[in-house]
């Protein structure tokens, strides 16, 4: 059963393997996914260690929920001290990897050390191998996982590896799985290539016991009628994620020219129907995919339909890369986006952190901050396409002095660059914010300002804010399972309730990252997908185990302390503009220019920001430095913390 | 367990609430919904004057495309050269 999934620990170093089972003690307070692997790398590592060094751990794994019958739980989860931001880092991604990690009988990977060469680990029904990667170490990111089921004969093998950025350990090098399927934000691939590890490859056919068979398929029924009835989900399954960029970008949310726009003007030939018009001509009608056992079907397929690269096979592009490739660095060809996509898909690069810091680039060397001595020639102002790609290969291979620069994050290349370039830099704990502007949205500025894993929109982003939602509706959602009887507003440019709505969302994200499912498939774009009193039935007929509604809550909110805990003891600081809870100065100071006539003329009032902090900091039982109050960890069970179970 | 499953979550209470055939106005006061002629390709809201480029994403699913740019472009500089008028006058928002 999904419960007899064990524990490997895996040295690098030494070559050492030990396989434990996971007590259900630790499932009842952690669950499994990324809480569980918050409480890993809270014990496992020490403060100050080097991100990069064989003293961090890399955690790997599924949800509780994962390879059941549940719906869409496909999502691997991958966690270890971030090299971008030196806080908790943690990526993300859906594809198929996880759940042929269960049935290989895993659902946590501890790996720790660094290999002497390039290795790769081979994990196949209850036994781990580690096997030399010599000959793979330089591929990209397919080739890799090609070779690896050429290598071992098995063409259902499936891998998750690191391409050359995570080789060149470019501090926000992805890991992937697939073509596209990407465990971004945070450098988890260059921690992979800091430990030599350019690869782990899975293939299992142990089943998975389900505790109530009948009554999951019976209720999944129920669920999958709920998540595909939904108006957001069919239309993530006509357009994939680009139509959330779309939507945004008509009404002034995303970030253009780094951010001196929010709104980029004219784009029609990169519209969510536009690439849907190229999937189609050049793969056929049939070109959406989907993850493991998800009937949404978001990921497109397609082929590059001109230039260079024509006729090049791969997946996507997200609304991501449409923000990396179109509006922040404002260009408008189609061309770009896809050739873009593929480029960091193929590298194993974060695409928002690429182009966000290429767009900084851009304003530093339009205001003469960067010159041509540091591009070596190269024109890197905005809209030019042709300037843009060659920077993602630059960064990928850290060729040239900028290339180099920029592969190091934004931190460390504000550093290097110096003059005032830092106040340009639009990130949160040294990861680039997302390609939205928060100016005229008070609760999505909280979200990314709190965010754990450094600025960020699925770690506790109200998106629903943004649909005009009647209050009634709004209170029906925020006070389950946890009564709230304060403020709530439909008006997304206000202030007042929006603190609940971002620790309300903190712990459902949290809830779905430990059970393993989909973001699409609870509150994040849609108002009336499954939440909390709809998991713990979900979990007892796959499981057996049985929770209430509220002990889910209170288990993410355990772990979301965990995350807090592990960034406060490396350095989190409330105020501080490179550690803490804070914004770049420009959303105070600088009004927004484009959008609906409710958007332009928005900056965030600093005091009301504050009092924001401060009342999301009571809900989580903080201070106000925002550290948790003695109380608080007594109530969530870490008083003890670290405890070292496991 | 058995008893819960018989109810309806909140999740599925909310279902009744969804709306069909109407796409929302971008601007954040207009709080109601346009609802587009089947088939049009435009909409404009009667509140803010915004107007919207509309395709389906199948019949009776309207879904906002973009903005008719000519229109929306004019009206964000009005409202912007608007508001740091009063800005200059009252002071910052």
């Amino acid at each position: 059963m999904a419960l007899n999934r064990k524990i490997a620990y895996i040295d690098l170093s030494t070559g050492k393997i030990e396989i434990k089972p996971i007590p259900i003690e630790i499932r009842r307070k952690f669950l499994g996914g990324r809480g569980l692997d918050a409480y890993l790398l809270y014990n496992h590592t020490k403060k100050g260690i080097d991100p990069l060094g064989p003293e961090n751990v890399l955690l790997v794994s599924g949800g509780l929920l994962t390879a059941t019958l549940a719906s869409a739980t496909a999502r691997t989860h991958v966690m270890a001290k971030s090299p971008l931001g030196g806080m908790i880092g943690s990526a993300n991604m859906g594809g198929f990897f996880a759940p042929e990690l269960a049935w290989a009988g895993f659902h946590h990977l501890v790996i720790k050390g660094k290999a002497e060469k390039p290795v790769y680990l081979w994990i196949h029904n209850g036994k781990i191998e580690i096997r030399d990667a010599r000959n793979i170490w330089g591929k990209t990111v397919t080739e890799t996982q090609w070779a690896i089921r050429e290598e071992l004969g098995d063409e259902e093998i499936k891998s998750m590896v690191i391409g050359p950025a995570g080789e060149n350990l470019v501090r926000f090098a992805n890991v992937m799985t697939g073509i596209k399927n990407s465990g971004g934000r945070t450098g988890m691939g260059a921690v992979m290539g800091s430990k030599n590890l350019k690869a782990i490859a899975v293939r299992g056919t142990m089943d998975i016991k389900i505790a109530h068979p009948k009554e999951a398929l019976e209720y999944n029924k129920r669920f999958i009628d709920q998540i595909t009835s939904a108006k957001v989900n069919q239309t993530q399954g006509t357009l994939g994620t680009p139509f959330i960029w779309g939507a945004t970008n008509s009404w002034g949310g995303i970030r253009c020219r780094n951010f001196q726009y929010n709104q980029q003007l004219y784009c029609d030939e990169i519209e969510p129907e536009a690439i849907d018009e190229v999937c189609t001509q050049t793969v056929g009608p049939y070109h959406m995919a989907s993850c493991f056992g998800c009937q949404v079907h978001c990921r497109a397929k397609y082929r590059i339909p001109s230039g260079p690269y024509k006729g090049v096979y791969d997946e996507g592009p997200e609304y991501t890369s449409q923000g990396a490739f179109c509006g922040e660095p404002d260009c408008r060809s189609i061309e770009t986006l896809l050739v873009g996509n593929h480029l960091v898909n193929q590298f194993g690069l974060d695409n928002l952190e690429t182009g966000s810091l290429i767009a900084w680039a851009m304003e530093l060397y339009e205001l003469g901050i960067l010159t041509d001595k540091e591009t070596e020639g190269l024109e890197l102002r905005f809209g030019n396409d042709e300037a843009l790609l060659e920077m993602v290969k630059r960064i990928a291979f850290r060729k040239g002095w900028l290339g180099d620069t920029l592969a190091e994050g934004g931190l460390i290349a504000s550093e290097r660059i110096g003059k005032n370039s830092f106040d340009y830099l639009i990130q949160v704990k040294g990861v680039s914010n997302l390609h939205s502007d928060e100016r005229a949205t008070p609760a999505l500025a909280l979200n990314v300002a709190t965010a754990s894993r450094g600025s960020d929109h699925l770690r506790s982003r109200p998106a629903i804010d943004l649909y005009h939602l009647p209050e009634p509706v709004l209170r029906k959602i925020y006070s389950t399972p946890v009564p709230y009887d304060g403020p709530l507003s439909s008006e997304h440019t206000e202030y007042v309730g929006k603190p609940w709505q971002v620790f309300w969302q903190e712990n459902c994200y949290m809830a779905v990252d430990c059970l393993g499912i989909c973001k699409y498939h609870t509150v994040f774009l849609g108002a009336t997908l499954p939440n909390f009193e709809d998991w713990p039935k979900v979990i007892y007929y796959n499981t057996g185990l049985e929770f209430t509604p509220r002990e889910l809550w209170d288990i993410a909110e355990r772990c979301n302390m965990i995350e807090r805990l592990f960034n406060l003891r490396e350095g989190l600081k409330r105020e501080d503009p490179y550690r803490g809870d804070m914004l770049n100065h420009r959303y105070f100071d600088e009004p927004t220019r484009r959008g609906a006539p409710d958007v332009v003329g928005r900056v965030i009032d600093r005091e009301k920001f504050r009092k924001m902090i401060d009342e999301f900091y009571s809900y989580k039982g903080l201070d106000e430095n925002g550290v948790p109050k003695p109380e608080t960890l007594k109530r969530l069970g870490l008083e003890n913390e670290p405890s070292h179970l496991l | 367990m058995a008893e819960e499953k018989e109810g309806l979550t909140t999740a599925e209470v909310l279902r009744k609430t969804r709306t069909y055939g109407q796409v929302r106005c971008h601007n954040p006061s207009c709080l109601g919904r346009l609802q587009p002629e089947p088939g049009a390709d435009r909409v404009k809201c009667p509140v803010c004057g915004m107007e919207f480029r509309v395709t389906w994403i199948k019949s009776g699913f309207p879904r906002i495309r973009g903005p008719v740019w000519d229109v929306n472009v004019k009206i964000a500089e009005e409202a912007f050269q608007r508001k740091m008028k009063e800005e200059k006058k009252d002071g910052p928002q």
